[in-house]
């Protein structure tokens, strides 16, 4: 109930002194050429090790695009503040689209049904070829990225035209782009989930599977949210923009959305494990044998438990150090998820950690981050023309 | 509506703010001049007036928390005596100690019983349910659910004092000041 409606008091420009770009440019170059080596020493452990850091890094994008579709279909003034961020993450969808080609390269040695003899002897397999085949495949691919990145990138366009028109119609543009965007949005991501993840194990299936991947991705793109806002408070970037109330908010997300993945995670395995029919269950068999169980166990403990019960209590969903910790151990977590999903393919009887699997991490991370800093930069910090925006600044953290 | 009678008990002092602005200015004024027990009453919630009030967080949580920890081991315990003590059913197979096929029943408990804890929690912390309550005797107060901003330090404050307190709230720029009185 101010009289005066608040100001933006900070600088909307993101410094220039500030040059991460570069740095993550540099160090995804030098991931990469590190990849680009063990590619020559073992393919196939290159390339189950690159897609567990594609899907990885890709989660973050399309969970950043879900995140902005649904904040302006619900028309929500909370984030208003933050919504640069995953706009930026979003807009590079179309450019990040160029990583998937490692995986079509791929295909021979990821998954086993490209392999015409080994499918011609498997009567289950030769059912699937309708749609498990690889001229299939690659045009899927152009078609999820197309409409990503067809998605994200006009969103943040859209978006950062408001910063220099004032024209409040765009916001009615944003939403029809949006209602659409998230029904064809949830098909392709399942879609792709299936493709790039289940079909790793082509005899097995979990129509959950879909979800599960979204369900996972949108869970871990809120410590992402909160790490990258407190090194902007730290670089003093937006300090009294983005206040304790924000940060609280994107606590409480973090917290609904760890509930929303352990059911979603536990349902899946509660159906199968119910049922107990052996062309599910093996899937889960793999993965509760040898040393593979104990990271089973520990999805449980690291990606539900523990963010639960400390996040559980109001005031630690704003204290730095504790949100810093959490965030660290869920995003660690998402990362040994798609792992746990991926590797046990190549690797059955148990872990085994190749330096491939942190080389790649980092080369499409750099990539992917300096991506992403060099899309914060060019615009400014904050819509400074959307019309919630005084509303989401007047946010007040209720004691 | 015979009440100015001195053997009864004063209950408080009930005064009218403008807007929720003043409200929340007086609680202000009232919390920097030491009284501790009053209340404010308004049609709608007000940002802020819980911090200007100096209230304490409150204990629902808690009371939440061990609701929903009793539903859990309740849980546990029905499970456990029926199916595994009282009468143990093998089912296709599985160990008696069947911890994911358990895991929707103690969900629902937990969340059931934590649920009844914030419902019920939140009566007992509110004090109801009430039969009456001395504010109702004042005409005036009625406002509260429409257009009224009311302010009411009770007469437990160990700083209270009739005159002090009206003479009080009225440089507070309070209007409408009555004293309420206990049944």
């Amino acid at each position: 109930m101010a009289s005066t409606s608040p100001k933006i008091t900070d600088s909307l420009q993101f410094p220039d002194n500030l040059d991460v770009t570069k740095t993550f440019y540099g160090f995804g170059a030098v991931g990469l050429i590190a990849s680009g080596v063990g590619y020559f020493l073992n393919a196939e452990q290159f390339f189950f090790s690159y897609l567990t850091s594609f899907a990885f890094f890709t989660s973050i994008g399309l969970a950043s695009l879900i995140l902005l579709m649904i904040h302006h279909i619900t028309r929500s003034s909370w984030g208003v503040v933050i919504r640069r961020i995953p706009e930026a993450f979003a807009s590079n969808l179309w450019i990040w689209s160029i990583f998937i080609i490692p995986i079509l390269l791929g295909m021979h040695s990821l998954y086993h049904w490209t392999h015409a003899d080994y499918v011609a002897q498997d009567p289950i397999l030769a059912g699937k070829t309708a749609y498990l085949n690889t001229p299939f495949f690659v045009i899927r691919q152009f078609i999820y990225f197309g409409i990503w990145g067809f998605l994200g990138y006009k969103l943040h366009k859209i978006s950062v035209d408001m910063d220099k028109t004032n024209d409040w119609g765009l916001m009615e543009l944003l939403k029809k782009l949006s209602a659409p965007g998230i029904l064809i949005f949830a098909i392709t991501i399942a879609f792709a989930s299936f493709d790039w993840l289940m079909s790793l194990d082509p005899h097995w299936f979990s129509t959950m599977f879909g979800i599960y991947y979204f369900a996972m991705s949108f869970q871990a793109l809120f410590p992402i949210l909160i790490l990258i806002i407190f090194w902007m408070h730290k670089k003093g970037i937006l300090e009294n923009t983005i206040q304790k109330s924000h940060i609280y908010d994107l606590g409480a997300w973090f917290f609904g959305f760890t509930i929303f993945y352990a059911y979603i995670a536990f349902s899946q395995f509660l159906l199968i494990y119910y049922a107990n029919i052996p062309e599910e269950t093996l899937w889960f068999y793999h993965r509760l044998e040898g040393s593979w169980a104990y990271v089973s166990y520990s999805l449980i403990i690291c990606r539900f438990a523990i963010p639960f019960i400390v996040l559980l209590n109001r005031d630690t969903k704003h204290n730095h150090k504790v949100l810093i910790s959490v965030s660290i151990l869920v995003i660690a977590m998402h990362i040994i998820e798609l792992y746990w999903i991926v590797m046990p393919t190549l690797h059955h009887h148990g872990v085994s950690i190749s330096w491939l699997d942190f080389t790649t991490l980092i080369g499409l991370g750099g990539i992917f981050m300096g991506l992403f800093f060099q899309r914060l930069k060019k615009h400014k910090l904050v819509p400074v023309n959307d019309p919630n925006l005084p509303d989401s600044l007047h946010k007040t953290y209720h004691q | 509506m015979d009440k100015k009678h001195s053997d009864k008990t004063i209950y408080g002092i009930l005064a009218e703010f403008k807007n929720p602005r003043e409200l929340t200015d007086a609680s202000k004024t009232i919390v920097e001049s030491g009284y501790r027990n009053f209340d404010t009453f308004s049609p709608f919630p007000i940002h802020g007036i819980d911090k200007a009030m100096n209230l304490n967080k409150s204990k629902l949580g808690w009371i939440v928390a061990g609701h929903g920890l009793l539903g859990l081991l309740g849980g546990v315990a029905l499970i456990y005596f029926t199916m595994v003590v009282d009468y143990p059913m093998n089912i296709s197979g599985k160990s008696l100690i069947n911890v994911p096929a358990w895991i929707p029943v103690l969900f629902e408990l937990t969340v059931l019983l934590s649920a009844f804890g914030a419902v019920f929690g939140m009566f007992f912390l509110n004090g109801l349910p009430k039969f009456n309550h001395p504010l109702f005797d004042s005409e005036n107060f009625k406002k509260a659910t429409d257009d009224g901003f009311f302010v009411c330090i009770e007469s437990e404050d160990p700083q209270f004092e009739e005159e002090k307190v009206s003479k009080f709230l009225k440089d507070a720029g309070a209007t409408n000041i009555e004293t309420i009185y206990e049944e």
